[in-house]
């Protein structure tokens, strides 16, 4: 078997000692400060990117994803330990997560976070592994319209899984990619709404604003809200859930695991709406779905396990078609540029042992963070007490050196004060900053394809409809955006996000 | 609800912010780009693209904000300034000094600063927490991983 053969390339890269190190220090760090509150996965990444410079780029990416699932689960157990929720995939986790935690059973909530976490983790890199393949050999029949049309596709996913008034999403989706027209048009070399700045012609950076979007703002948003942080004061208890917790479990776990890894590959908020989707169905199916919401089991098993599942798998377009599909994948491609590497299908045929090394790591990711962080929730439990008005002054200086040393450039920390301002409004108008960020993206990718297909079609437009799959992919986006504007999908989509 | 009271009350003032802000920012957008050339459809000129987006956030702005007169909606938020004035002033500190004095001043100025944004910081605490942490991330980011960031031009050459 073939996908053997990639698997063993993989295991044998993402196991020789530096990678190993490599991904434990990752998944540690992730972890450490994942669990501290306010905090989220994508302020985590772009605070710990200048830890990946000087490795090379399997070792970086490896090191980068092993932070990035580090993070997701150290927002689970602030979630369970805390009431507050690290981040938006572990929203769910509190209801359920935290109530166990006040009766004495966080130790078995953690435990089945982690144990759920692992079995969604495994199923995932198969999907992952057996799914590269083909994905890349469709990816190679795409030309600049197909790409062009799947990407329109993508965005009319993230505008109808957007949460809150479509509008608004739209809003920001076109904002994102206005905003990546600035800089230097491609063609004619004229720069475009650059302000005549020098620092912009070569265009915004995309890790300068995520971390104006999401590590300043989010330290303005916190201070704002002085939080009530109730941190279980009862022990901690056992971890290891008994046999009637697993059996419990097991359904939920498999569930989330499908749901969630499904969900994941959809662009937009796809990976977010998994926790979601499964704590509503696990509610739905319960013989007693009273028990939720008062420490269910099932209410942490299952949503965990589509966190984690829908983490993994949000990598398959960027990885196959190179195409990220929200804003922390889109912030592990800025990541991948960095270090030379241009996401893609070439990823896999120039350079398979990175391509498989890091799905390999992925597991043994997982596997980590089931060993380290069942001893280390006492350490945890000590991190989640410090005050909130010691720990943003380091999210501070720490934001201010990463941003400076991507390009050792200190206009770099300005604008990414700008953008600290920029989110900061936005968060007042209760708007999105992740689809801004998704669109920032996409455009510039939709730009220079769309001006490809039109170079090779000789300006005719005809060249979108013409090709059948291109077709096929624009009528799909058509679809899906009429249905989010029906009145009636309006009223069951406000329903399903209320849940 | 009565329609086309258009002459009456915003019922969603946040709305009607919201929708202003998209409009400034496509109008500041269209004009940044009005010497742009359009092109034509056949070879499209560097201005296109970005004219044809900030109409489009103009189009959202104004849908947002004459939504607001007819759908009941949240009110303004609170501004504060205390926060923003104080964390993005540090960074812009930061910024400016990192080069001519290095990170081992610009790191306790940017974090002491910073931490007046809360109003629980003391100060003595945070002086302290700021050169304990910067000694750190000197530590840290100097010399274990060796990235180029100044740390004391103006004394140690480097």
């Amino acid at each position: 078997m073939e996908l053997f053969d990639h698997l063993a390339l993989g295991f044998a890269t993402a196991l020789s000692l530096q990678n190993l190190a490599l991904c434990f220090a990752g998944v540690l760090v992730g972890t450490l400060i994942g669990v501290l509150p306010g905090i989220g996965p994508i302020a985590t990444i772009a605070m710990l990117l200048p830890l990946t410079f000087k490795v090379d780029p399997t070792g970086a990416l490896i090191m980068l994803a092993g932070i990035y699932y580090g993070a997701q689960y150290g927002g689970s157990t602030s979630a369970i330990l805390v009431n507050i929720p690290g981040e938006a995939t572990s929203v769910v986790t509190v209801l359920d997560g935290h109530q166990m935690a006040k009766q004495g059973r966080a130790g078995i909530a953690l435990g089945i976070a982690a144990i759920g976490s692992f079995i969604a983790g495994t199923i995932a890199t198969f999907i992952i592994a057996a799914l590269g393949q083909p994905l890349t050999r469709m990816a190679m029949l795409f030309g600049p319209a197909e790409y062009f049309s799947l990407m329109v596709l993508g965005l009319a996913f993230a505008i109808v899984l957007a949460r809150g008034s479509v509008l608004k999403a739209v809003g920001m989706i076109v904002l994102g990619l206005l905003l990546s027209t600035v800089g230097t048009d491609l063609e004619t070399g004229e720069e475009r709404l650059t302000f005549g700045l020098v620092d912009l012609s070569d265009g915004i950076d995309f890790a300068v604003m995520a971390m104006g979007l999401f590590g300043f703002a989010e330290i303005l948003r916190n201070l704002e809200n002085p939080e009530s942080r109730d941190v279980v004061k009862s022990a901690i208890g056992r971890l290891l859930p008994s046999k009637a917790d697993l059996k419990r479990s097991l359904g939920p776990i498999l569930r989330g695991t499908g749901l969630g890894a499904l969900l994941g590959i959809l662009p937009g908020n796809g990976a977010v709406l998994g926790p979601f989707a499964s704590y509503t169905l696990e509610k739905r199916i319960a013989k007693d779905p009273s028990r939720f919401g008062r420490g269910a089991i099932e209410g942490v098993a299952g949503p965990e396990s589509a966190n984690n599942a829908g983490a993994q798998t949000a990598f398959i377009p960027l990885l196959t078609l190179g195409i990220p599909p929200n804003a922390v994948m889109a912030l592990m491609m800025g990541a991948m540029t960095i270090h030379g590497v241009i996401p893609g299908p070439q990823v896999m045929t120039k350079n398979p042992s990175l391509f498989w090394g890091m799905v390999a790591s992925m597991w043994i990711g997982n596997l980590l963070l089931l060993i380290i962080n069942l001893p280390l929730v006492g350490l945890w439990v000590r991190f989640l007490k410090i005050p909130y008005r010691l720990l943003f002054p380091a999210i501070l200086i720490f934001c201010c050196i990463g941003i400076y040393s991507i390009n050792n450039n200190p206009a770099d920390v300005m604008f990414t004060a700008f953008f600290g301002l920029a989110g900061y409004i936005l968060y007042k108008f209760d708007f999105e900053p992740a689809p801004l960020l998704l669109g920032f993206v996409l455009g510039k990718l939709l730009e220079e394809k769309f001006r490809q297909a039109l170079v090779i079609s000789r300006g005719s437009f005809v060249t979108f409809v013409e090709r059948p799959l291109s077709a096929g992919l624009l009528i799909a986006a058509l679809i899906i955006l009429v249905i989010a504007v029906l009145p009636m999908m309006r009223k069951e989509r406000e329903e399903v996000f209320q849940e | 609800m009565q329609f086309g009271s258009f002459g009456g009350r915003i019922r969603s003032p946040q709305d009607a912010a919201a929708g202003v802000f998209l409009v400034a920012v496509a109008v500041i957008a269209l004009w940044q780009g009005a010497g742009l050339a359009a092109g034509h459809l056949n070879q499209l000129g560097p201005g296109m693209l970005p004219r044809a987006l900030a109409v489009l956030v103009g189009i959202c702005g104004l849908a947002l904000a004459v939504g607001s007169f007819f759908t009941a909606g949240k009110g303004l938020e609170r501004w504060t300034l205390r926060g923003p004035v104080l964390i993005l002033g540090a960074a812009v500190a930061f910024g400016l000094a990192v080069r001519p004095l290095g990170l081992a001043v610009a790191g306790p100025i940017t974090m002491f600063l910073g931490a007046f944004a809360s109003p629980e910081t003391r100060w003595q605490e945070s002086l302290v927490f700021s050169l304990v942490v910067t000694a750190f991330c000197v530590l840290l980011f100097k010399f274990m991983l060796g990235l180029p960031i100044p740390l004391a031009p103006w004394l140690l050459g480097y």
